[in-house]
């Protein structure tokens, strides 16, 4: 009897203990258990969507994805791996040391790629032959750019991952592949996806730039030849709309070919236009002009005296190309005299000339969508000599493209605009999602603009630094620069030069802003000379492809035939 | 078939229905751990199968209740030494499974010779020690232990199936307690463990256990040891357990068996997945219709006529109990994982059909507690 009950009570006790590790398990333990449940079934998985097309600002097709497929294998599967590695190194026309080095296992991997993202032929090719147990393909969307090297830098590249590096690709890569994103999927332990919130068709969306297909051949096109000629070390170019900050054409040299990014050195992927900053020089003199006339400093009749090309501040004397005796405000700017812009610069002070700077943007991003972007280098000057040094365009590092913002601004009459890229963004149906919105800044009064276009323009006429600049037919304004590079190796300037000329055309009413730079070329310096004769040939191709009136039309007895956006012929 | 009116009116109806109960629950319990991952997909077939093993377990039932349990006293030798040759005859030519060979097949048929053999062992043991006069000495005991220990329990760990094994060992060990040992033998048994427990452990662990035993008990004290190999049942068990809460996921609504991220969830591991669907509120049920087939069990016991049927049911109670409590606690992460289902519920035929024997046995000795012996 009593054992029995003690029998009993022992059972009753080990169910209690039972009882009592459930309820730790069931109530306790609850929350962390469940969360382990569900994450080890739920997972927050990747879909790639279909990468969204970019296109020029005329709609025609700039980087477009294509459906790839990847070869791959598990070593381990192969069966004959030499004769496998035969076959397919004809196929894909690979080496055959390269593909038998992927086939042999090492007893560790089990997924080798063995050619990713195969051409159309060598995929025809890989059908002819019945590939055995351990081969298999992935399809990987491949991204291909029809235009090949042109605007890759502006572009940029994929890598093999299909992830973005550079350019809009990769400033704008949430957009380009904005439909794919998160998904909840569930998987069993074998990881077999059992179900998945809901996945329509994804593809992102797509990019409309305001780079003109067209100008941006002519314009690389130019500088190519021109590389030829100088042996530059490098270039750059970038053509903007003056009054939208709409980027038309910009390359710079060295350049790739973004189908093949490998084969090219990292440096000629550089988006030199934007990232490179330098001493620009006499272009930089843009300030010192429209802060002088702007503060009513000066009159463009306002004569200085050049002291023959040389004029020492501070214990360092700064020297003219040519000796110059007395030259009006308007004369210096053409003839780019450095003693000439050093007085008006000392007769501003440092205060009324930085605030001119900081105006114009300089030492700042421009904001331009792109990646990596320079802000350069500009502080106020705390001595004469170093103010003397500003407005010669020493002392100060900028972009290319800051200079042709500033020039812009003289050209629009008086605004700074934004420079960017992208004008908008379109869903894969073609409705505009975004739009650039368009925003400017009046830095400069209309009149001082007015004045500092005529004398611009006067560079480029006889008696000026940029004769070679002229467009035949149109009146070109612009300043030259040239500038010895500082050789950071060294802690010296070199005996190497940047030559710049930036401008704007037509004079009356300009189309077209644009900067020229040449960095260390050959057999010539001034900016005049290297920089000056590509911005005309690029300008007078450009005209003639965008169907820009001549200025000198009627006087020249000519009738311009062109059409206008709808296709209407008009005579201006 | 002449059906004695005494028993139908003595029979315990109320140990078939609990354990009839207890079945049901399994079979559900089977439903929904084997179901197709998705709405499409084959549904697995072991809850017919379990099912069909319910009625020809049922059938053998009635065979063990029709004849008067002492005729199996009788013959219990005989049943015995089937028993060993079975076991014998497993480690000759039982097929692999799961690591062990514990199957034999004959005729397209598989089972499992040690789920019959603990039938044997047990009424053979209440056979042996009924006519044993209480209490027992040492002498006495040291007789038993070749034949009634070490020679089973010695080709049970050669298969390896530890955990008959280790339940029929603590079966055999209560058993002798329950029916009583002498002050000298209960010394020399606790100074015997305390001297040779460390050497024991040493030779147990070295000698007998297989790799795969060991890493379960490395498992058991620690299963972050490596969360996804050795350590997985565990940790997915007490995962699945954890997620029932107080009222659970709901019937069909457990995840962890149906994603096969626990596996044996149908066998070993069923009492995992009736927790996640059924919550606290189920289990406690559940443990109450264990906890009256156990009470109910030992009253049998209590309540049999002689010696041999009050040992015989004593000892089907602690197998009960034993295979109870080391199932649930190896799911909840109490004891290391020994493959022993839990009785009526976990999917297996040949444990389906003996558990009714047993219960046949008891329901056959409570059944006959008025009979006089003739």
């Amino acid at each position: 009897m009593a054992r029995s009950l003690l029998l009993s009570t022992a059972i009753a006790f080990a169910f209690f203990v039972v009882l009592v590790r459930l309820g730790e398990l069931m109530l306790l333990d609850h929350q962390e258990l469940s969360a382990k449940a569900a994450s080890q079934y739920r997972r927050e998985d990747h879909i790639e969507a279909g990468r969204g097309k970019i296109y020029d600002r005329r709609g025609r097709e700039l980087a477009v994805s294509l459906d790839a497929r990847s070869l791959y294998c598990d070593p381990a599967q192969v069966v004959s791996p030499r004769k496998v590695a035969m076959e397919l190194s004809r196929a894909i026309d690979m080496g055959y040391p390269q593909v038998a080095a992927r086939l042999a296992p090492d007893g560790k991997r089990h997924f080798v790629w063995i050619k990713r993202k195969l051409t159309e032929e060598q995929s025809d090719a890989l059908k002819g032959i019945k590939l055995g147990p351990g081969l298999g393909f992935v399809d990987e969307p491949k991204r291909y750019y029809p235009e090949g090297a042109l605007a890759s830098q502006v572009l940029g590249y994929l890598n093999m991952d299909n992830q973005a590096q550079d350019g809009v690709e990769k400033e704008y890569a949430g957009t380009l592949t904005n439909k794919g994103g998160k998904v909840v999927v569930e998987r069993d332990a074998t990881g077999k996806i059992l179900s998945q919130g809901v996945q329509l068709e994804s593809k992102g969306d797509n990019i409309v730039l305001t780079i003109d297909d067209g100008l941006q051949y002519i314009a690389e096109t130019a500088l190519d030849e021109a590389m030829q000629k100088w042996k530059a070390k490098s270039a750059s170019v970038i053509m903007m709309d003056p009054y939208t900050g709409g980027i038309l054409a910009m390359a710079s040299r060295p350049s790739y070919n973004p189908n093949d990014p490998g084969a090219s050195p990292a440096g000629s992927r550089r988006d030199r236009a934007i990232m490179d900053v330098y001493e620009p020089g006499s272009v930089f003199k843009i300030v010192m002009g429209s802060a002088a006339l702007e503060d009513g400093v000066v009159t463009p009749q306002t004569v200085f005296d050049c002291h023959g090309g040389r004029y020492t501040v501070g214990g360092r004397t700064f020297h003219d190309v040519e000796k110059n005796g007395l030259l009006t405000f308007e004369q210096i700017i053409q003839k780019s005299s450095n003693v000439g812009s050093i007085q008006v610069a000392l007769k501003l002070g440092a205060d009324r000339y930085y605030k001119y700077a900081k105006l114009f943007g300089f030492g700042h991003k421009t904001g331009v969508d792109l990646p990596s972007e320079s802000g350069g280098y500009a502080r106020k000057p705390h001595t004469d000599v170093a103010l003397a040094s500003m407005a010669i365009g020493y002392g100060v590092s900028v972009t290319p493209l800051q200079i042709v913002r500033a020039y812009s601004a003289v050209a629009n009459g008086g605004y700074l605009v934004y420079p960017h890229v992208v004008s908008r963004i379109t869903a894969p149906d073609g409705q505009v999602i975004s739009s650039f919105n368009e925003q400017s800044k009046r830095v400069l009064r209309p009149e001082t603009a007015a004045i500092l276009k005529n004398i611009f323009s006067m560079v480029t006429q006889k008696g000026g630094t940029a004769e070679e600049a002229a467009v035949n037919g149109n009146a070109v304004c612009g300043k030259t620069g040239t500038a010895r590079l500082f050789d950071p190796r060294t802690g010296r300037y070199s005996d190497k030069y940047a030559s710049t000329f930036v401008g704007f055309v037509p004079a009356r009413d300009p189309k077209i802003a644009m900067i020229v730079v040449f960095k260390a070329a050959k057999g010539a310096i001034y900016g005049g000379v290297v920089a000056g004769p590509v911005f005309s040939s690029i300008a007078e191709k450009a005209f003639a492809y965008l169907n820009v009136p001549r200025d000198d039309a009627d006087q020249s007895n000519m009738v311009y035939l062109g059409k206008d956006e709808h296709g209407a012929v008009y005579t201006p | 078939m002449q059906i004695d009116r005494r028993h139908v009116h003595n029979f315990d109806w109320l140990m078939l229905g609990l354990v009839l109960l207890a079945s049901f629950i399994g079979v559900l319990t089977i439903f929904s751990a084997t179901r197709p991952l998705t709405g499409a997909g084959h549904h697995s077939t072991y809850y017919i199968k379990q099912l069909a093993w319910m009625v020809i377990g049922l059938i053998g039932m009635g065979v063990v209740v029709k004849i008067d349990y002492r005729q199996f006293g009788r013959f219990a030798w005989i049943f015995y030494a089937i028993g060993l040759i079975l076991l014998v005859f497993v480690l000759g030519m039982g097929r692999m499974g799961m690591g062990a060979q514990r199957w034999i097949s004959i005729g397209g048929i598989s089972f499992q010779p040690s789920e019959i053999f603990r039938l044997a062992y047990i009424i053979v043991l209440a056979r042996y020690l009924s006519f044993l006069k209480p209490p027992i000495g040492v002498r006495a005991f040291l007789k038993m232990l070749p034949l009634l220990a070490l020679l089973p329990f010695g080709l049970l760990v050669k298969q390896p199936d530890l955990g008959t094994a280790t339940t029929m060992g603590m079966v055999f060990l209560f058993l002798c307690i329950a029916r009583g040992m002498s002050k000298k033998l209960v010394t020399a048994l606790l100074i015997f463990g305390l001297v040779s427990g460390p050497f024991l452990f040493d030779i147990v662990w070295h000698g007998f256990l297989k790799g795969y035993q060991r890493d379960r008990i490395v498992a058991f004290m620690d299963p972050q040891v490596d969360p996804a190999g050795i350590g997985y049942n565990i940790n997915q068990s007490k995962i699945a357990i954890g997620s029932g809460m107080l009222f659970g996921k709901g019937y069909l609504k457990g995840t962890q068996g149906p994603l096969r991220f626990l596996p044996e969830n149908h066998t070993d591991f069923i009492f995992s997945g009736f927790a996640e669907e059924w919550g606290f509120a189920g289990c406690m049920a559940l443990l109450l219709i264990y906890l009256a087939i156990l009470l109910r069990a030992l009253d049998t016991a209590r309540q049999a006529k002689d010696d041999f049927g009050a040992l015989l049911a004593l000892g089907l109670t602690f197998m009960f109990a034993f295979y109870f409590f080391f199932n649930i606690g190896m799911a909840m992460g109490m004891l290391p994982v020994v493959g022993i289902p839990l009785p009526f519920m976990s999917y297996g035929g040949t444990a389906v059909f003996c558990n009714y024997i047993a219960v046949g046995l008891l329901i056959n000795v409570r059944l006959r507690r008025f009979e006089l012996f003739y």
